[in-house]
Order: C-alpha cells, then structure tokens, then sequence
C-alpha cells in the first residue's frame, strides 16, 4: 500500500510547526535583559491598537450622529482619538528604543521592517480618521491635506475630500493593512527572539547575535534543592547565567 | 455649543499657541507631546524595572 500524497494542509502545518513551535510561539520564560521599562513600548503599541480597534468598532456601528451628539457617542469618539494618540506615543517611544539598539541585529532585519513599515502605514491611517470625522475639523484637514496630496503628485489616486473614498480607508483597507502588518511583526518576533543587549552581544565574543540568544528553545524551569528556578543552559553560555524571567506579556 | 466649551477643560476656543524660534515653527501641544515622548523614554532607560521577588529569579 502506497503512502498517499501529502496535502497541502499537511506541508503547510508542518512549515509553520518548523517556523513556530509551540513553545515559542507562546513562551512562559523570557531572557532576563528584558527586565527593562524599555521593552513594554512595544506591548503597549499593541494595547492601544485593540482599544483603537475596539472603539473605532462601535463608532463605525453607530454612525456619526452618535459620536457627535450624545454623551456616550462623545466618549467613545474620544476614546478612540486618545488611544490613537496613545499609540502613536508608545509606538515611537518603541522605535527610538529599538533604534538605539539596533533591533535588527542577528537576522532580524524583517522584525524591523515590518515595524518600520507599520508605523508608515498607520499614519495615513489615521489621517483618514481625522477626514472621517464629519465637522468642520473634518473640512479644514481634508482642504489642506488635498493641496499636500496635489503637491507631490498623487491626488488622482487619493482624494481627500471623497469622504467615501477616505471612510473606506480609514475603516477597511488601511486598519487591515496595520493590523496584518502587526501580527506579522509579532510572529517575527516570536521566531527571533527580542534583540540582545549590546554589552551581552560583546560578553559572546564574535558570533554572539546572530546565535539568537533569545531564539533558542526556551526549557521549563526546573526547582533546586534550594527551592529556587534554575534554568537549564542552552549551549551558548549564555544561559547558564540566570538569564530567564517569566514572560510578563511584554515584547 | 456653549456647554460644550465650558465642559471642556481648557479652553479652546481660540488660535492654536505656537513656538517659533529662528526655524523652528511648531504648536505648543505638539512640542509638548514630543517632550514628554522624550521624558518617558529617558524614563524608560533609566528607571529601575520591579523584580518578580519569591520565585528565586536572581533577576
């Protein structure tokens, strides 16, 4: 009896199995250089982009008459506008902590592309929710914002002051665009590891980053006799330091 | 109208306030934001992080 064809199902869960296994994907146990407040911008990006998500939901369920005219419309309509200025705050506090450390040491160039590019994305993202949102605010933006359009050469394809054009943006095709992009970058991260700090990379002699410190199989904590969490080394000298940490959702 | 500016609070209801130095030409909320942006970051660097303590993380 012959051995049936392997589907297409099949090879594709065995590639993302390869890519991400589980305990990477999910880990319990962090390097300890993430010990710093420097590393939970990045979640708190993430943070924001669900309540971003959450409220601009329920304002695109109710319409611009609610968000201009009652109580609660005001409140979430304001909701929505801190959490994306709160967004925009972590994220590039993000970005200048990654680029000071030059997060894409040890073949991570595509957790800083992807990044980089959503951050670009979720510019003009934003900007169609400022057209979007049906007052004289609205007007004067999408007026002045058209003549920047104009200027470099691409009012043709992009009209501010089509209100429909730009809703669709705002609500559809660019929130889809940033969140693909992010959960690409967090899967990216998952698969790399958080970028290492310099003076570790140094500690590791030459080949230090591109090892992916953090990349390696993250073990489960084993008790001492002392009652204490000693992690298993993993090889690379690294580990045998006490250098894990339970993951605190940070990234 | 009215109720909406007095419920606001600060008042915004009149030009934006800018600092304009030589070249440099920018609103006060936004020189503010970036200020901030730079005070938490420098925060961030700086701040000693909380150590998980009971579990014997020597972190």
């Amino acid at each position: 009896m012959s051995t049936p064809a392997r589907s297409w199902t099949a090879r594709a869960r065995e590639r993302a199995v390869g890519a991400l296994p589980p305990d990477k994907l999910l880990p319990d146990r962090q390097p300890s250089y993430m010990s710093s407040w420097i590393y939970i911008f990045g979640v708190l990006s993430l943070t924001s982009l669900i309540v971003v998500i959450g409220s601009g939901s329920i304002l695109s369920l109710k319409g611009p008459g609610w968000w201009h005219f009652t109580g609660i419309g005001h409140f979430f309509n304001s909701i929505h506008l801190w959490s994306v200025e709160l967004f925009f705050f972590f994220m590039v506090i993000h970005l200048w902590g990654k680029y000071w450390m030059a997060a894409w040491r040890g073949g991570r160039a595509k957790v800083w592309m992807t990044g980089a590019v959503t951050f670009v994305v979720a510019i003009p993202c934003a900007l169609t929710g400022y057209v979007s949102q049906q007052n004289f605010d609205a007007q004067w933006i999408s007026t002045q914002a058209k003549d920047a359009f104009n200027a470099v050469g691409i009012g043709s394809f992009f009209n501010l002051t089509n209100f429909g054009q730009m809703y669709s943006y705002h609500v559809l095709l660019l929130p889809m665009a940033v969140v693909g992009l992010v959960v690409a970058h967090i899967l990216l991260v998952r698969k790399h590891g958080i970028v290492p700090p310099f003076a570790l990379a140094d500690r590791l002699g030459n080949e230090p980053v591109e090892r992916d410190v953090a990349a390696e199989p993250i073990l489960p904590p084993t008790p001492t006799e002392h009652g204490s969490v000693h992690t298993p080394d993993s090889g690379n000298g690294v580990a045998s330091e006490p250098d894990r940490v339970p993951a605190e959702g940070t990234s | 109208m009215a109720d909406a500016m007095t419920a606001a609070i600060f008042n915004l209801n009149h030009p934006a306030n800018t600092v304009h130095w030589h070249f440099f030409f920018m609103s006060v909320s936004n020189v503010v934001v970036i200020v901030l942006m730079v005070v938490v970051f420098a925060g961030a660097i700086l701040l000693p992080f909380p150590h998980r303590g009971g579990h014997g993380d020597s972190t």
